[in-house]
């Protein structure tokens, strides 16, 4: 599954990062294999997703989001 | 005789502040500099330098402050000056220090900045700061380990307090940095042979260097076309593959970083319900949230209009009275003309929107260092999509319901091109407060001073006019949205920091800048252009106006000073419409005759094309008013009461009221808005396209206005 899947309030950890040109960017803001990310807000009308990445909050589009594929974690 | 000259004590030497976004970075910056921060301009990009000397104890140290940033690869125009300064590609801020800021709570994003600004080889330290943040996540960093590891100076801190500052002002006078050594090693990114060959050819001093001049060749200026070609030779002779590359550098650094926090952090686990948590329940909540913006946008509104209105007329009165007594003062003659009618009010009309400008930076400085104007960008963002947008694109266009001019230099931060020109094409759409005093007049002439239940009449048609300017933004942008063509993929990435209270020192200092660059920017402009509106406006072809002013029959000798005062007047209404000026204006006629325009209105139209407020002064001029202190007629009775000499009809009866109304709505009549633009866009093209479809939009609404209300 991708991040944007991730139900409210859930957890999940990074798998992997689907190619893109997003790739380096999703990188440099953190969002690296093996991190952990909690959803925990999105704008109405499939708009942004904020998520908690270590100990920050940083929002993605839904179409961003699609580019991280997880895990769910308890 | 040059001993003498040098003393030896005095040393000079830069230091570039650089860090993450929200990492307290500025504070840091205001702190050290205070009120001697400038803000200028970087060559060749249009990024606001803030730069600041420091003083002390017989050094001369100048701190720049540069745009925050996650790496030195920029996605942003803002960020390309970093990687521009820290190349040492900016001839006029190579910096000989550069102090690192790093979040004591994000460590690991922090030093991957951190560790490719190792690389480059520049003598750095390390302030770890928000001390406290950390602390209250159980964070705690042992700084010596960190040290050992890095082989840099590090210290850690609080901003936000006193002490804290006198720790990094030591730091940066007593200049404890150290050269690095490189954190990773670029050989592992790049072939040897290939980073020899670029660091021989262009005198590099290191192989990260060489990876960065390889990486932005294409888009640096100071590169000829046979050097460019030279490294992409070079490139495609090693087979180098420059993405997968970069992506491995990533990788790489996050995986030696995390090496590095292991063995300096200690984490304890927190269990404490954050207050930034419980907050953006609410503030992006999705009915919640859009109300408590909307209530902040009011209040910015409310703000802007009802509470700068007292400095307003202070500044206007004072200016009026400097005119008034200029001439009194003063030998008549040109020069005391030029001064009291061209100069003075000139810089009056400057300075009569330092009040609402200043405040409006206060609200958004109050927005942005509190943390709420991402969760802006996070509400709107999927709303503003639809119409090529983004949420970044908010705040410029609120700025723009102030000036235009702040408004679309805050679009720099939006990384995409196309959303980026695409705001700054439509914002000056937007109610700037230059219309306001344009609108006031001309609502008043055509809008009947009544009630409608509890809503004033013409207050609903002032309100309407803001949203008009916003309906107008949408529906531009879809237009751009359609026909702008670009490659690069839109995106958000967006952090959201904490909540923080802002420091009232901090925003009063936003607003002395951000004031002092409109004054800077619009200022000249709008003084030059009064200047040559009053020449034009007071010489005509001498024959011509001899003429004309012999044509008028003097009071006789004994006449009443009712008289000798209508003769005045009728002199200077006569001179105006023989001046340079007045030509032009009937020059124009036949073309706004279909808006419902007579060439008075011409004039008004010329002269507030440099600048819109211009308007109201200008048809003052022309129905002289106010030449006459007691005459009780206000600018909007006297305007009431002129009638066509042809027709007999009310020149500015309903139809032309709201045909000018509509026309200031969309006409691009503001010269250092196109200044703005033609500096942001590094070059004519779209200033000049924003000219014309805004003249052609204004001209044709106004058209269509006009036939159906006559």
């Amino acid at each position: 599954m991708t991040a944007d899947q991730i139900t409210r309030g859930a957890y999940a950890l990074i798998e992997d990062l689907v190619p893109s040109e997003l790739t380096l960017h999703l990188m440099e803001m953190g969002f690296m294999p093996g991190k952990r990310i909690a959803f925990l807000h999105q704008a109405p009308l499939q708009g942004p997703i904020a998520f908690k990445l270590e100990n920050s909050v940083i929002a993605l589009r839904q179409s961003e989001a699609r580019l991280i594929q997880v895990q769910l974690d308890s | 005789m040059s001993d003498i000259a040098t003393p030896t004590q005095v040393s000079t030497y830069s230091v570039a502040l650089i860090g993450n976004p929200n990492v307290g970075k500025t504070t840091i910056f205001n702190r050290l500099t205070g009120l001697r921060q400038k803000v200028g301009n970087y060559p060749g990009v249009t990024v606001d330098k803030r730069r600041g000397p420091m003083q002390i104890q017989h050094r001369h140290i100048s701190i720049i402050d540069l745009p925050g940033t996650y790496s030195i690869y920029p996605n942003t125009e803002d960020e390309i000056i970093v990687h521009r300064v820290l190349n040492g590609l900016d001839e006029e801020n190579k910096p000989d220090f550069v102090l690192a800021i790093v979040d004591m709570s994000n460590m690991e994003r922090g030093l991957f900045l951190v560790s490719q600004v190792m690389d480059l080889g520049l003598p750095m330290a390390i302030v770890l700061n928000m001390e406290d943040t950390a602390e209250k996540q159980g964070i705690a960093v042992k700084t010596h380990q960190l040290y050992k590891a890095l082989g840099v100076p590090i210290i850690q801190c609080n901003a936000r307090n006193d002490k804290s500052l006198k720790g990094i002002e030591d730091l940066i006078t007593k200049k404890t940095f150290a050269k690095p050594q490189p954190f990773l090693d670029t050989a592992d990114l790049l072939p040897e042979s290939l980073s020899d060959t670029i660091s021989k050819e262009f005198n590099l001093k290191n192989p990260y260097q060489a990876f960065q001049l390889i990486r932005f060749q294409d888009s640096e200026v100071l590169l000829k076309k046979y050097q460019k070609d030279f490294i992409k030779e070079k490139i495609a002779e090693a087979n180098f593959n420059l993405d997968e590359a970069q992506v491995k550098e990533t990788r790489l650094r996050y995986q030696a970083i995390q090496r590095v926090l292991e063995k300096c952090i200690e984490h304890t686990d927190v269990k404490t319900k954050r207050l930034t948590q419980q907050l953006d329940k609410i503030f992006l909540h999705k009915v919640g949230g859009y109300v408590v913006f909307l209530g902040i946008l009011l209040l910015i509104f409310q703000a802007i209009f009802a509470w700068s209105s007292i400095p307003m007329d202070l500044i206007d009165g004072l200016f009026a009275s400097l005119s008034g007594w200029t001439v009194e003062t003063l030998p008549a003659g040109v020069l005391t003309d030029l001064l009291a009618e061209g100069i003075v009010p000139g810089i009056g009309g400057v300075l009569i929107f330092i009040p609402q400008i200043a405040l409006l930076f206060g609200f958004l400085a109050i927005l942005e260092d509190s943390g709420y104007m991402s969760r802006v960008v996070f509400l709107m963002d999927r709303l503003m999509r639809p119409f090529g947008l983004n949420g970044k694109s908010m705040v410029p266009l609120i700025s723009s319901i102030a000036c235009a001019i702040p408004g679309i230099m805050a679009a720099r931060n939006i990384g995409n091109w196309k959303d980026r020109i695409t705001t700054i094409m439509v914002a000056p759409l937007m109610s700037c407060s230059a219309r306001l005093p344009v609108y006031v007049i001309l609502i008043a002439l055509a809008v009947p001073e009544a009630y409608v239940g509890p809503f004033h009449l013409q207050a609903v048609a002032l309100l309407g006019m803001y949203l008009l300017g916003i309906v107008a933004v949408l529906l531009v942008s879809i237009v751009f949205k359609l026909i702008l063509k670009s490659k690069e993929k839109s995106f958000l990435m967006l952090e959201m920091p904490l909540y923080r209270l802002p420091k009232v020192k901090d925003v009063l200092i936003t607003m002395y800048s951000k004031s002092m660059t409109f004054v800077m920017a619009a200022g000249k402009v709008i003084l030059a252009i009064s200047v040559i509106l009053w020449v034009l406006a007071s010489y005509g072809p001498p024959s011509r106006m001899d003429a004309a002013v012999a044509g008028i029959e003097a009071p006789a000798a004994d006449a009443g000073e009712e008289a000798i005062e209508s003769y005045n007047n009728r002199i200077s209404s006569i001179k105006l419409e023989n001046s340079y000026i007045g030509i032009a204006g009937k020059f124009i006629e036949p073309a706004i005759r279909p808006l419902g325009y007579d060439w008075k209105i011409g004039v008004a139209l010329i002269t507030s094309f440099a600048a819109r407020e211009v308007f109201v002064s200008t048809i003052a001029t022309l129905y002289s008013v106010g030449s006459d202190v007691e005459d009780e007629l206000t600018i909007k009775e006297k305007l009431d009461q002129e009638v066509n000499a042809e027709t007999g009809e009310k020149v500015f009866n309903v139809a032309t009221s709201f045909s000018l109304i509509v026309f200031y709505a969309f006409a691009m009549q503001c010269m250092s808005t196109l200044a703005v633009v033609y500096r942001e866009t590094k070059g004519w093209k779209w200033p000049m396209i924003q000219m014309v479809y805004m003249t052609v939009l204004a001209y044709v609404s106004a058209w269509a206005v006009y036939q159906w209300l006559s």
